[in-house]
């Protein structure tokens, strides 16, 4: 060591005390991208928390009527979610037999779509379960999770709400007994719209004990559909949503990006599932009922029925077709669960 | 055997060349110093704020959502403050070793932050660049 040159400790290219032009262009050029970096990465994250809290709540939708307004009897009852037994609050309907007795033979779950509640009156919620009632089926009516009288909470758009469908199923199968005269409901079926239908769908594949399911106008993908509100709802431009979408599940724990009903609709089968969808639905497109019935028919056991309602926009199908729909639908649910023989 | 590695040594050219290069890692790892602070107290937060969701859940969805909201705030209001007395303080050490004659390892320094910057703002760039998924 003591053999080297005096050259080899001197500092490297710069002789002391000058910087070389390039130097200090190549500092200046840094720091002004750190600060832009700086600036643009905490205005980002800024506003994807915000638009990410403005996703997730909206002040709940009270209920309109009851089912006593349609001549119904009803009780009001309530039941824990799956997993994190959130306190769900809802109505159950006794079927009307034609003889006028009440049944609870066969029961439906009404699962209604985003931002609404079990009356949901845009989409006619209430008057369906109505009618459904008096073709025999009793019906389980409840709000999900952050919506009508159930406790508030974040919306997932069927990430955590598919748990309240099946605390719907776990409440019919070994609940209290609404009515104790008529015993405990044998056969279960699901009727769901938007939201609905596409949680329905994810609870379904979940829980064998749903035995046939109407699925009117479900997403399948929200993914899609967030990408082009987040943007319109927030008057932002689309690069926020990627990360409002993050801001959610760091925040809420969410993940958005795994609710996909066509990943998993084919599992259902052999249980049948009818999808309905209205040809000038601009919310959820079209196209999804055929992404959906396209994939669950890919089941070697698939039953599917399918039904485009003419000029119908999103979530309106009922309304539009009224005593059609109705009877479209108690047919697959007869056919698909068997007639009521309570009676006999 | 003895010999080549006395030459290796003694040849000034290429023990000029193995400082410059430690002088230039040495810079590199400065410079990312910023980087790694931010990334760290990042995952932190997030961690901390899953714990927070987790701890306040029984309390209902507002206190929940406080909560959430107030750690991941703070959390990342701490990054912005630590990321950036970290650069001022490497660029301070960029300044010295400018002046003291190190500009290898201050040119290193400088390009590691550069990088940095980058970094930071890949998410962002990813966001615009990334084709979005045509609505059915």
């Amino acid at each position: 060591m003591s053999s080297r040159p005096p050259s080899t400790v001197m500092p490297i290219t710069q002789p002391q005390g000058g910087v070389k032009k390039t130097d200090r262009l190549l500092r200046w050029i840094v720091v002004a991208l750190l600060i832009v970096s700086v600036i643009v990465i905490t205005f980002y994250t800024a506003l994807s928390i915000y638009i990410a809290t403005q996703l997730v709540y909206k002040p709940q939708k009270p209920l309109y009527a009851t089912p006593a307004s349609l001549g119904l009897q009803f009780k009001y009852v309530t039941f824990p979610s799956r997993i994190d037994q959130a306190q769900l609050k809802g109505w159950y309907i006794p079927g009307v037999l034609p003889n006028g007795n009440l049944t609870s033979q066969r029961t439906i779950i009404m699962v209604h779509g985003t931002r609404t509640n079990r009356a949901d009156k845009d989409a006619g919620l209430l008057n369906l379960s109505g009618d459904l009632a008096r073709h025999g089926f009793a019906i389980l009516a409840f709000d999900m999770r952050g919506t009508g009288e159930s406790p508030p909470a974040p919306l997932s758009l069927g990430y955590f709400e598919q748990r309240d469908v099946l605390g719907a199923v776990d409440f019919l199968r070994s609940g209290p007994i609404p009515y104790p005269a008529l015993g405990r409901t044998h056969i279960i079926g699901g009727w769901g719209v938007s939201m609905g239908a596409a949680t329905l769908m994810m609870a379904t594949a979940q829980e064998p004990a749903i035995r046939a399911i109407v699925s009117d106008c479900a997403y399948a993908d929200i993914i899609p559909i967030l990408e082009r509100e987040v943007p319109n709802g927030g008057h932002l431009p689309q690069l926020f949503t990627p990360g409002a979408l993050f801001a959610a599940r760091v925040l809420y724990g969410m993940d958005f990006y795994a609710v996909r009903p066509v990943d998993i609709v084919a599992s259902i089968a052999p249980r049948p599932i009818f999808f309905i969808h209205g040809t000038i639905d601009t919310y959820v497109p079209t196209a999804n009922m055929n992404i959906l019935a396209t994939a669950a028919r890919t089941a070697p056991d698939a039953h599917i029925q399918t039904w485009l309602v003419p000029g119908a926009d999103h979530a309106q199908s009922f309304n539009k077709e009224g005593t059609v729909y109705v009877d479209r639908v108690v047919a697959f649910y007869n056919a698909a669960l068997g007639p009521d023989t309570s009676g006999k | 055997m003895s010999s080549q590695m006395n030459n290796t040594f003694n040849d000034p050219a290429q023990s000029l060349s193995l400082q410059q290069k430690g002088s230039a890692l040495r810079g590199v790892l400065v410079g990312l110093i910023p980087l790694g602070l931010l990334l760290l107290i990042c995952a932190v937060t997030v961690l901390l704020t899953a714990l927070a969701r987790q701890l306040v859940a029984s309390s209902g969805f507002f206190a929940q959502q406080q909560a959430s909201v107030i750690v991941l705030i703070v959390g990342l209001v701490v990054a912005l403050v630590v990321y950036i007395i970290a650069v001022v303080r490497t660029l301070r050490s960029v300044t010295t070793w400018q002046r003291s004659g190190a500009g290898g390892q201050a040119r290193a320094a400088l390009l590691a932050l550069g990088c940095t910057a980058l970094v930071v703002l890949f998410p962002v760039a990813l966001a615009i660049v990334l084709p979005q998924n045509p609505a059915p």
